[in-house]
C-alpha cells in the first residue's frame, strides 16, 4: 500500500483532482463571481439594517434619562429648558448648526414640571428626555438592560467669577451603552444641550448677547460595554455568511469528484485499480478543501473590502472595525471549518449514485447548518466551554467572538481540536463509502465493515477505527472533565471521579471495543511482559529487573523535564490561567487529601488507563499503517493534546513534557513489546510530580540551594545521565528482536 | 492465466435470496480470448467483480497467475486491465494527463509510464490529440483513449465487460482490432458480452452462462457438434428453452480445451 502513499504519487493524484476542479467553469463561477455579486448586495442589506436601527434609535419620541436625586433632576430640567430658550431666541451655535427653531414647543416645555413628563424641545434639534429617578444600582442595571438610555451619575455646580459677572460651572458625568445606537444618540443629544449652553455663554462673555445665563459646563460621558447588543448579532451574521459561502464553494467539487466519477463512467476503472480507496479519497479531499479555502479567501477578502470601505465595519463591530488582524484570525478558522465540512460533503456525495442524488442529500445538510447559524445570531447566547465541542456551532461562535474581540481560550481550543478530530473521522467514513456502490452490492457492506462485528479475528485496530473512536471519545472526555467543576466536586472525590472517567474512557471502552471488533487484545494492548517465553527463568527475571531499573532512572530525568517546562511556561504566562488565590486554594484542597489517595487516583490510575489507550490502542492503530517513528510521534501528540484539557482551564504547560514522556514510553513499548514498563514509568513520573507539589517553595529553595525555584544544573546533569542510563538499561534488557513488532 | 473454481455468489434482494453465480468454474490461458456469454442478468458482471476482488464469493475462489484474488490484494489488481461498457473520460483533463493519472493509480513509475504512453499513442493512434482536453474528443477518439487507459499498466489479463455495447459498426471494429492486438501480445482476454454474433468472430472458446449456471463451455466446433446448430444465437435459444439446470453434456466445464 505504501507505494501509493508515497508523497510524490499522492501529490500527483491530488494534482489530477485539482486540475479537474479548477478547470471547471462551474467551480470558477462560485469561486470568483459569487463574492463579486453577493457582497455588494450584502453590503446594501447591512447598510439598510444599520440605517433602520439608527433611525429607530434616534427618532423615537424621547430618551430615558436616569438621575439619582430630585435636585439633579431639577438641574437637568433647567438645563434643557435653557437650551431650548437659547435656541428659541434664534441663537446659532458656531459648532452645532441648527436648521429650524420651533418657539411653540419651548412654550410647552415651560409648563412641564413632573419628572416623568417630557421636556419638549425644538423639533429634531434638541433631544427629548424622560427623567427617571432611582438609586445607583438599579439605574446602572437599567442602563445595561436598555430601559434607561443615559444615566447621569454626577452633577455638581460651583460658582466661578468671570470678568463680567459670575457663572455657575456645571460638571456633569454620565454613562451610556457603548455600540448601542439609541443610548449613543441620547448621549450625543445631551452633549449637544451642554454644547449649545457653553457656546451661548462664550458669546455672552464676549458681550454679543445681553442676557444673563449663569451656566458653563463640562460634560463627561463614559461608555459602558454591553455584552449582548446589536453588534453581537451582526458579528454573528458575518461568519455565517462566510461559512455558507465556503460551503457553496466546496459543494460543486465535492459532488463532481465523487458522484461525478460515477456519471462520467470513470468510477469503475478507479475502483478496479490497486490504489487504496483512502488515497483516492484523500486526493479528492485535498482538492475540495483547496477550493473551499480559496472560496473562503475570496469571500473573506470581499467581506473585508465591503466592511472597510463601506464604513460599515465600525458601525457594526465597534471602533476597531474589521481589521486585518481580525481577518488573519478568521482565516485559519475558515480553513479548519473547510476541512471539516469538505469531509462531510465528501461522505455524503460518496454515498450518492448520481449528481442529482448528491444534490438531494446536500440540500437538507445545508439547511441544517443554518440552524447553528441562527443560534449564533441570538444576542444572548454565550460561547461557553461545552458549546466548544458542538460541530459547526463551535466555529461559528468562535468566529463571532473573534470579530467582537472577546474570544476565550478553552472553548477555542475545544472548537479547533474537536473540529479536526471530527473531520478525520468523517473522512474515514467517506473513504469507506466511496465507490462502495460500484464495487459491492451496496453501501451496506461498507457500513458493516466499519461498525459491525467482523467475522474474522483482526490483529490490530485500523487508523480509521481510531479516528472514529477519537471523534466519540473527545467530546465525551471534554464534557466529563468539566463535570467535576459543574457539580462542585472537590478534593479527594474530584480525584476519584477523574480516575473513574479515565478508566472508563481510556481502558474499559477501548477493551470492549476491541472485543466487539474481534481485535487481538494481547497484541493491540501489548499485554506481554516483554520477555521471551522460551527463555530460562533467570533470564526472564533479569529482563524484568532491567525494565524496572531502567524506567526508575528514566522517571527521575523526565520529572525534571516536566518541572522545568512548567516554570518556563509560567515565565511566559502561558501556564493555567489561575489566580494566585485560586492556586493557593487548590493546593490547600489538595493537601487535605491523604497522600495515598492522591497517588492511587492521580498517579497509578492514569498510568494504567492512559497507557492502555495511548500506548495500547492508539499506538497499535498507527503501527498498522505507519513507521515506528511516525506512530510514536502521532500517538504522543494525541497524548499531549488530551493533557492540555483540564476541566475549565487549559494546561498548556503540560503539552511539551507530556509529549516527551509519550515519546519515551512509546519507544519503550515498541522496543519491549510490553505495556507494563510504560505503566510503571508513567506512574512514577506522575507520583514524583505530585510528591513535589506537597512541598512549599521554601522547601524547594532549601533543597535546590537557591531561590529561583529552578532545579540546579548539577541536578539536571544527574537527571540527564539517569535518563541516558535508563534508556540504555531498558534497551539492553529487551531482546534484540522486537518481540511485539515481529508478530505483526 | 485466470482460473475460477466453483465460484458461488448469492445476493439477498428484498429479503429473497438470489443466486447470481452458481458453482462456476473455468480457465483462460495466455493468448486466448474467452467469451463469457449470456443474456442480461446471467451473472457475467458478478463473475467479473469476483475476479477483480471487488466482491467476495460466498464459496470458491479465483486465481490469477496462481494468486487468489479474494483477498483483495493489490498485486492481483495490477495484473488486471478492465474495459467496460460505460467507460468514460475526464472532460477537463488532457488525454496525456488522464492516462498518466491511471498509470499512477497502478503505481507505474513516471518514466516507465511515459514510455508506455508513447508506445500506446502509436498503437492506438491517439498521438494527434494527446494534449487535447478529453471534452473536445469525438466518440471514436474517446473510445481509443479508454482502450489505452486499460493498457497503461501493461496487464497480462484483460477483462472486457460488454465493450461494444452502444457502439456503431466502426466502433465495434476498433474493439475487434484491439482484441486481436491483445491476443497477439499474448494476453489473457476475458470478454463478457451478450452479443453472440460478435463473440463468434473473436472468441477462441466460450462459456455460456444462464441464470448463474455455466451451461456449456468449449470451442465453436465443439458447440456445433453438440447442438447441431450453426450459430451461437440458435444454440443459446436452445439452451434457454431447455429445462433448468440440465447441462448439455458436450465438454466438461473444468477441462481446459487445447484445441483453441
Amino acid at each position: 500500500m505504501n507505494e501509493y502513499l508515497s508523497n510524490g504519487r499522492l501529490w500527483r493524484l491530488c494534482q489530477k483532482e485539482l486540475r479537474e476542479s479548477l478547470r471547471d467553469r462551474r467551480t470558477l463561477f462560485t469561486l470568483i463571481l459569487m463574492p463579486i455579486l453577493v457582497y455588494p448586495l450584502l453590503s446594501m442589506a447591512l447598510q439598510r439594517l444599520v440605517i433602520s436601527s439608527v433611525s429607530k434609535g434616534t427618532t423615537e419620541s424621547e430618551y430615558v434619562l436616569g438621575v439619582l436625586d430630585e435636585e439633579t433632576a431639577d438641574r437637568v430640567r433647567e438645563l434643557i429648558l435653557e437650551a431650548q430658550h437659547v435656541q428659541a431666541e434664534g441663537f446659532v451655535s458656531p459648532i452645532t448648526v441648527i436648521r429650524t427653531t420651533d418657539p411653540k414647543s419651548s412654550e410647552d416645555a415651560k409648563n412641564d414640571s413632573e419628572p416623568s413628563e417630557s421636556v419638549d424641545s425644538v423639533q429634531d434639534e434638541i433631544a427629548k428626555f424622560q427623567l427617571v429617578k432611582a438609586d445607583q444600582e438599579s439605574l446602572a442595571s437599567a442602563l445595561r438592560d436598555g430601559s434607561v438610555d443615559l444615566f447621569v451619575t454626577k452633577l455638581t455646580i460651583e460658582s466661578i467669577k468671570l470678568e463680567r459677572g459670575s457663572a455657575f460651572h456645571h460638571e456633569i458625568q454620565a454613562e451610556f451603552r457603548q455600540s448601542d445606537f439609541r443610548s449613543e444618540a441620547a448621549m450625543s443629544g445631551f452633549r449637544r444641550i451642554t454644547q449649545i449652553l457653553n457656546d451661548y455663554q462664550a458669546e455672552r462673555i464676549r458681550g454679543k448677547i445681553d442676557r444673563k445665563l449663569p451656566v458653563a459646563m463640562s460634560f463627561n460621558a463614559r461608555g459602558v460595554i454591553q455584552p449582548a447588543d446589536l453588534s453581537n448579532s451582526i458579528a454573528g451574521v458575518i461568519p455565517l455568511v462566510l461559512i455558507l459561502m465556503t460551503i457553496t464553494g466546496a459543494v460543486y467539487p465535492a459532488i463532481d469528484l465523487t458522484a461525478g466519477e460515477r456519471e462520467r463512467g470513470t468510477m469503475e476503472a478507479l475502483i478496479a485499480s490497486p490504489a487504496p480507496r483512502f488515497a483516492l479519497l484523500l486526493s479528492k479531499y485535498v482538492a475540495v478543501v483547496t477550493v473551499a479555502v480559496l472560496t473562503a479567501l475570496a469571500n473573506l477578502f470581499a467581506t473585508w473590502m465591503t466592511l472597510s470601505f463601506g464604513g460599515l465595519g465600525q458601525a457594526l463591530l465597534g471602533k476597531s472595525g474589521f481589521s486585518i488582524w481580525t481577518l488573519f484570525q478568521i482565516l485559519p478558522l475558515l480553513v479548519i471549518f473547510a476541512t471539516f465540512f469538505s469531509a462531510i460533503l465528501l461522505a455524503l456525495c460518496s454515498f450518492a449514485r448520481s449528481f442529482k442524488e448528491a444534490q438531494a442529500y446536500l440540500i437538507p445538510v445545508m439547511l441544517l447548518s443554518l440552524g447553528p447559524g441562527l443560534v449564533t445570531l441570538m444576542p444572548n447566547v454565550q460561547f461557553t466551554t461545552l458549546l466548544g465541542i458542538v460541530p459547526l456551532l463551535n466555529i461559528l461562535m468562535l468566529s463571532r467572538d473573534i470579530m467582537l474581540g472577546q474570544s476565550s481560550l478553552v472553548p477555542a481550543f475545544a472548537a479547533v481540536f474537536s473540529t479536526i478530530i471530527y473531520a478525520c473521522a468523517t473522512l474515514v467514513v467517506a473513504s469507506r463509502l466511496f465507490g462502495a456502490e460500484a464495487a459491492t452490492s451496496g453501501s451496506q457492506e461498507s457500513w458493516s465493515e466499519l461498525f459491525g462485528r467482523p467475522k474474522k479475528r483482526q490483529h490490530l485496530p485500523d487508523i480509521g477505527e481510531l479516528a472514529i473512536y477519537l471523534a466519540i471519545l473527545f467530546p465525551v472526555f471534554f464534557v466529563a472533565s468539566n463535570l467535576g467543576g459543574m457539580f462542585a466536586i472537590k478534593g479527594g472525590w474530584a480525584l476519584f471521579f477523574n480516575a473513574v472517567i479515565l478508566f472508563l474512557l481510556f481502558m474499559i471502552f477501548p477493551l470492549v471495543y476491541a472485543w466487539y471488533r474481534r481485535l487481538n487484545i494481547s497484541t493491540t494492548f501489548r499485554l506481554t511482559f516483554g520477555v521471551g517465553t522460551g527463555e530460562p527463568t533467570f533470564k526472564r527475571a533479569g529482563r524484568c529487573l532491567g525494565y524496572i531499573v531502567g524506567v526508575i532512572l528514566l522517571s527521575f530525568g523526565l520529572w525534571m523535564v516536566a518541572f522545568e517546562a512548567y516554570l518556563l511556561f509560567e515565565s511566559w504566562s502561558l501556564a493555567s490561567q489561575l489566580t494566585e488565590a485560586d492556586k493557593e486554594k487548590l493546593k490547600a484542597d489538595f493537601l487535605a487529601v491523604p497522600f495515598w489517595v492522591v497517588l492511587m487516583t492521580a498517579a497509578v490510575s492514569p498510568a494504567i488507563a492512559e497507557e492502555f489507550f495511548f500506548r495500547g490502542f492508539v499506538l497499535s492503530a498507527f503501527r498498522s499503517k505507519l513507521s515506528i517513528f511516525r506512530s510514536v510521534l502521532f500517538s504522543s501528540l494525541l497524548f499531549g493534546l488530551f493533557h492540555v484539557i483540564a476541566g475549565s482551564v487549559l494546561s498548556i504547560e503540560k503539552f511539551l513534557p507530556t509529549i516527551i514522556l509519550g515519546i519515551a514510553i512509546g519507544f519503550i513499548a515498541i522496543r519491549t513489546g510490553s505495556l507494563w514498563p510504560g505503566i510503571l514509568l508513567h506512574a512514577l513520573h506522575n507520583g514524583l510530580i505530585f510528591s513535589m507539589s506537597r512541598y512549599t517553595e521554601q522547601d524547594l529553595a532549601k533543597w535546590f540551594g537557591d531561590d529561583t525555584q529552578h532545579i540546579p544544573i548539577a541536578w539536571l546533569c544527574g537527571g540527564g545521565l539517569a535518563m541516558a542510563v535508563g534508556v540504555a538499561v531498558v534497551f539492553l534488557s529487551s531482546q534484540r528482536r522486537r518481540i511485539h513488532e515481529d508478530s505483526i | 492465466m485466470i482460473s475460477a473454481e466453483n465460484l458461488t455468489k448469492q445476493f439477498i434482494v428484498r429479503g429473497v435470496p438470489l443466486v447470481a453465480v452458481n458453482n462456476l468454474s473455468f480457465r483462460v490461458v495466455s493468448g486466448e480470448v474467452y467469451g463469457l456469454l449470456g443474456p442480461n442478468g446471467a451473472g457475467k458482471t458478478t463473475t467479473l467483480r469476483m475476479i477483480m476482488g471487488l466482491l467476495e464469493p460466498d464459496s470458491g475462489y479465483v486465481e490469477i497467475g496462481g494468486v487468489r484474488s479474494t483477498n483483495k490484494s493489490n498485486d492481483i489488481r495490477k495484473q488486471l486491465g478492465l474495459i467496460s461498457t460505460n467507460d468514460g473520460v475526464y472532460p477537463w483533463l488532457t488525454v496525456r494527463e488522464m492516462l498518466m493519472y491511471f498509470a499512477d493509480l497502478y503505481a507505474v513509475e513516471p518514466n516507465a509510464a511515459s514510455e508506455r504512453l508513447e508506445d500506446l499513442s502509436n498503437l492506438l493512434d491517439i498521438r494527434s490529440f494527446i494534449d487535447q482536453r478529453c471534452s473536445t474528443l469525438s466518440t471514436g477518439q474517446k473510445q481509443r483513449v479508454t482502450l489505452a487507459r486499460g493498457l497503461m499498466h501493461d496487464p497480462p489479463v484483460m477483462l472486457l465487460d460488454e465493450p461494444t455495447r452502444g457502439l456503431d459498426v466502426v466502433g465495434s471494429q476498433a474493439i475487434f482490432r484491439f482484441i486481436d492486438l491483445l491476443k497477439q501480445r499474448g494476453k489473457v482476454v476475458l470478454l463478457s458480452t451478450h452479443r453472440l454474433d460478435e463473440a463468434e468472430r473473436v472468441c477462441d472458446r466460450f462459456g455460456l452462462l444462464h441464470r448463474g449456471n455455466l451451461q456449456f463451455e468449449g470451442s465453436l466446433e465443439q458447440l456445433r457438434l453438440a447442438t447441431g446448430k450453426q450459430h451461437l444465437v440458435d444454440m443459446f435459444i436452445a439452451f434457454m428453452n431447455a429445462p433448468q439446470n440440465q447441462n448439455v453434456p458436450t465438454s466438461p466445464p473444468n477441462e481446459l480445451s487445447t484445441e483453441a
